[in-house]
C-alpha cells in the first residue's frame, strides 16, 4: 500500500503580547521575542500526528513533515514537532525571504512543496496564526498547489484517496467529503494538543531531520527581496490599550445623575444598545 | 569564550516543562497545599512525559537527559509547586542515582524501569532521631542471615515517604557501626510500615513522612553496591541531590521574584505604583542578581557533573547559595506585597515557607559549608 505523505504548516510566533516592533517596516523584531510554536499550528500537527497513529494501528505507512517558514531561530519548533512524533522538520529560511506577506509566504511554501514533495497527500495547517490572525495563508497555499481546501476543520477522516472533514458553521455543522491531495486548515479549538514528552525532545536533539532551505535552493532569483516584493504591506501595528480610571461624581442625587448623563451619556447609551433621551426636567426615560 | 546563553534543547526543555506546570499544576497548587495532599492525578499526568526518569537511558524507558537539562526541568516545576518539584529531584537524585551508579545490572534491570515509568516512586533514607548532619549516628542496623539481610530501625522526615515504592535505606551492620550500607527496599516487604504524614511548615502537598523496619527481611540481592561502601553511595547520592535542591530553590526564588515585580508595577501607594520607590526598586535588584547568581552556581554544578569532573564542592556551594537566597528573596517578596504577602489569598507567603526548608534538607547550610571548606583545605597549596 502506497505510503500516505503529510505536510503541516507550522510557525513560530512571538511568545508575549507585548511586542518589540520595528516601526519602519510594520513588522516584529523577532530576535528579540521568545518563540513558541503557534497554538493554532500545534494543533494542526496534532491532526496530522492522530492521522498518522491511526494508520500505524493499521499497520498502514505514513509520513508526516512538519514545515516552516521563518528566521533560523523557528528551527526550535521543528525539533518540538519531531519530539511529538513529526518524520522530519523542514526550516525555509533566508534574509531575502524575511518580511514576506502572506500571499509571497504560500508563494514560497508552495514552491517548496511543488519541488521537493510534490506527491503530498494531505497538507494541514492552522486556520490561523496568533500573531497576525489574517487566516489566508492555507487557502492560498491550496491556489498555489491547485488544490483543494477546507478551512476551519474540526475533524479529519481519510477513507481511501479521500478525506472526510467535519467543520462547525455558525450553528451548524457541516461535512465534507474531498479528493486527495488536498489542504485543510484547523479551527483553533479543535485537536487539543498533546504535551512533549521530554524523553521524545532528547530523541529529537539526538537523531536531528532538519534540513535548511534558502532562497537559492527554492530557485528564487537573485533579486527576489520578500519584503519589497510582498504586495501588502503592514502600515500600523499597535498593541490596543485600555485605560481605567475612577471618578466619584459629588453633590446632591440629582446633580450626581445628571453628571453621570452629561459626561457618560453616550457611552451608556451605546453600552444599552439604545438612545436614552433626557426631559427637560432630567428625567431619564 | 564562556558562552552563558543556554542552547535551544535546554531553552525548549524549560518552555516544554513551564507549559505543563502552568497549565495542569497551577491551577491545584493553593488546594494541594492548603489540604497537605499529594496530587497522584497530576503525577498520572507526568509519567508518559518522562518526569520520573529524567536521567534515565532512554534503554530503560527515562528520558536520558543531561543534568543541565535535568535542573531546568526542576527548577520550572519548582517555581509553580515546590512540593512536586521536591517529589521529582528526590525521586530522580537521591532515589534513582545510586542505583544506576553502584547497583548491579541485575538490580538497574530489576528495579529502574517501573522508578523511570513513575510507577514507583523512589525515597531515600537517612535521617533519624538521633542522626541526619551526623551520618555516623544512624542507628537502623541490618543483621546478616544465610539468605538476607533484617533490617531494623525508624526513619524520619523521608521525602516522599507517603507514596514511596522503592526505599534506599541506610544502616548500619548489626554490632558494626562502622559497616555502613544502603539497602533497596520495596514497600510490600513484610516489616516495612508508613508513618503518620508530618504536618510541616512547608512542601505540603509531599507526603513526607517517617518510616518504620521491624524485623523486615530483604534478600542478599538487595544489598546496593559492596558491603561496607553505605557512606560511599550515601554521600554521592547527596552530593547529586544537592544540584536538585538547589535547582528547586532556584525556582522558589523565581517565582517569588516574578510575583513581586508584577506586584511592584501594579500597587499604587502615595498616587504611584510602588515599583517607582528606590526601596522596592534596591528589593528588585538585589533579588534578581542573587538569582541569578544563584542559576550560574547550579548550572555550573551540573555541567561538572555532565563533564565527569568533580561536582562534590561545587553542588554544595550551589545548593548553599540557591537555599540562602530562595530564603531572602521570598522574604523580600513577602515584605514588597506587605499585609497581603502574609495572606493566603497570594502565593508568596507560601513560596516563604517552602523555601525554609531549602537550608535544612540534603545537608544544611551549616553542613555545606563544611563540604565546602573541606574542600578548600585538602587542595594542596
Amino acid at each position: 500500500m502506497k505510503m500516505l505523505k503529510i505536510i503541516v504548516c507550522l510557525k513560530q510566533v512571538p511568545m508575549v503580547s507585548e511586542l518589540p516592533w520595528n516601526s519602519k517596516t510594520g513588522t516584529l523584531k523577532r530576535e528579540l521575542a521568545q518563540g513558541m510554536m503557534d497554538p493554532c499550528s500545534r494543533r494542526a500537527l496534532e491532526a496530522g500526528l492522530q492521522i498518522k497513529e491511526s494508520r500505524d494501528r493499521k499497520g498502514m505507512e505514513t509520513h508526516v513533515t512538519a514545515l516552516s517558514m521563518g528566521p533560523a531561530m523557528a528551527e526550535e519548533i521543528l525539533h518540538q514537532a519531531k519530539a511529538l512524533g513529526a518524520d522530519r522538520g523542514v526550516l525555509l529560511s533566508d534574509r531575502r525571504m524575511a518580511g514576506a506577506d502572506t500571499f509571497l509566504t504560500s508563494l514560497i511554501l508552495g514552491k517548496y512543496i511543488k519541488k521537493e514533495i510534490p506527491d503530498a497527500d494531505l497538507v494541514i495547517c492552522g486556520s490561523q496564526t496568533s500573531d497576525s490572525e489574517t487566516a489566508q495563508v492555507g487557502p492560498q497555499l491550496a491556489g498555489e498547489l491547485s488544490i483543494p481546501a477546507i478551512g476551519y476543520a474540526i475533524d479529519i477522516q481519510l477513507q481511501g484517496q479521500k478525506a472526510r472533514v467535519r467543520r462547525y458553521v455558525d450553528d451548524f455543522q457541516e461535512t465534507f467529503e474531498m479528493d486527495l491531495p488536498g489542504l485543510v486548515t484547523i479551527d483553533q479549538g479543535a485537536y487539543t494538543p498533546r504535551y512533549t514528552a521530554l524523553g521524545g525532545l532528547q530523541d529529537a536533539f539526538d537523531e536531528p531531520d532538519i534540513s535548511m532551505v534558502d532562497a537559492h535552493m527554492l530557485g528564487l532569483g537573485h533579486d527576489f527581496n520578500a519584503l519589497k516584493d510582498s504586495p501588502t504591506r503592514i502600515i500600523d501595528v499597535y498593541s490596543p490599550t485600555t485605560q481605567k480610571e475612577n471618578k466619584v461624581l459629588k453633590g446632591a442625587v440629582k446633580n450626581v445623575v445628571d453628571q453621570l448623563f452629561e459626561e457618560y451619556g453616550k457611552v451608556i447609551s451605546h453600552a444599552m444598545g439604545k438612545d436614552l433621551k433626557t426631559h427637560d426636567h432630567g428625567e431619564v426615560i | 569564550m564562556m558562552d552563558f546563553n543556554p542552547c535551544m534543547k535546554h531553552q525548549l526543555i524549560r518552555k516544554i516543562v513551564r507549559e505543563f506546570a502552568e497549565n495542569e499544576i497551577k491551577p491545584w497548587v493553593s488546594e494541594l497545599d492548603r489540604e497537605a495532599r499529594f496530587p497522584f492525578d497530576i503525577v498520572e499526568k507526568m509519567k508518559p512525559l518522562n518526569f520520573f526518569g529524567l536521567q534515565v537511558p532512554k534503554s530503560l524507558g527515562g528520558a536520558g537527559l543531561d543534568t543541565i537539562s535535568y535542573v531546568i526541568a526542576i527548577e520550572e516545576l519548582s517555581r509553580v509547586s515546590a512540593a512536586l518539584g521536591l517529589c521529582v529531584t528526590v525521586h530522580n537524585s537521591v532515589g534513582i542515582y545510586p542505583i544506576l551508579e553502584f547497583g548491579s545490572l541485575e538490580q538497574i534491570n530489576r528495579f529502574i524501569p517501573a522508578l523511570a515509568a513513575g510507577d514507583s516512586i523512589g525515597a531515600f533514607c537517612l535521617t533519624e532521631a538521633n542522626a541526619g548532619s551526623d551520618a555516623g549516628g544512624v542507628e537502623t542496623c541490618a543483621r546478616k542471615t544465610l539468605d538476607g539481610y533484617v533490617i531494623n530501625g525508624t526513619k524520619i522526615f523521608v521525602t516522599n515517604g507517603g507514596v514511596c515504592g522503592t526505599i534506599l535505606v541506610f544502616a548500619v551492620a548489626e554490632g558494626d557501626p562502622g559497616c555502613p550500607n544502603v539497602f533497596i527496599v520495596e514497600k510490600d516487604r513484610p516489616g516495612f510500615m508508613v508513618g503518620e504524614i508530618e504536618d510541616l511548615c512547608g512542601m505540603r502537598a509531599n507526603p513526607v513522612s517517617s518510616l518504620f523496619f521491624e524485623d523486615c527481611k530483604v534478600p542478599l540481592e538487595n544489598l546496593l553496591g559492596k558491603s561496607g561502601q553505605g557512606l560511599k553511595i550515601g554521600l554521592t547520592a547527596l552530593d547529586v541531590g544537592r544540584i536538585g535542591i538547589a535547582a528547586q530553590a532556584l525556582g522558589i526564588a523565581q517565582a517569588a521574584f516574578e510575583d513581586s515585580v508584577s506586584y511592584a508595577k501594579e500597587r499604587q501607594q502615595f498616587n504611584k505604583p510602588i515599583s517607582r520607590f528606590q526601596t522596592i526598586q534596591n528589593y528588585l535588584a538585589d533579588m534578581a542578581t542573587q538569582i541569578d547568581a544563584s542559576r550560574l552556581l547550579v548550572y555550573r554544578a551540573a555541567a561538572c557533573k555532565d563533564r565527569g569532573t568533580p561536582f562534590s564542592a561545587e553542588a554544595s556551594m550551589a545548593k548553599l547559595h540557591c537555599s540562602e537566597t530562595a530564603r531572602k528573596v521570598t522574604d523580600m517578596a513577602v515584605q514588597i506585597h506587605g499585609g497581603y504577602g502574609y495572606s493566603k489569598e497570594y502565593d508568596v507567603e507560601r513560596y516563604f515557607r517552602d523555601a525554609k526548608v531549602t537550608q535544612i534538607y540534603e545537608g544544611t547550610s551549616e553542613v555545606q559549608k563544611m563540604v565546602i571548606a573541606r574542600s578548600i583545605l585538602t587542595q594542596p597549596s
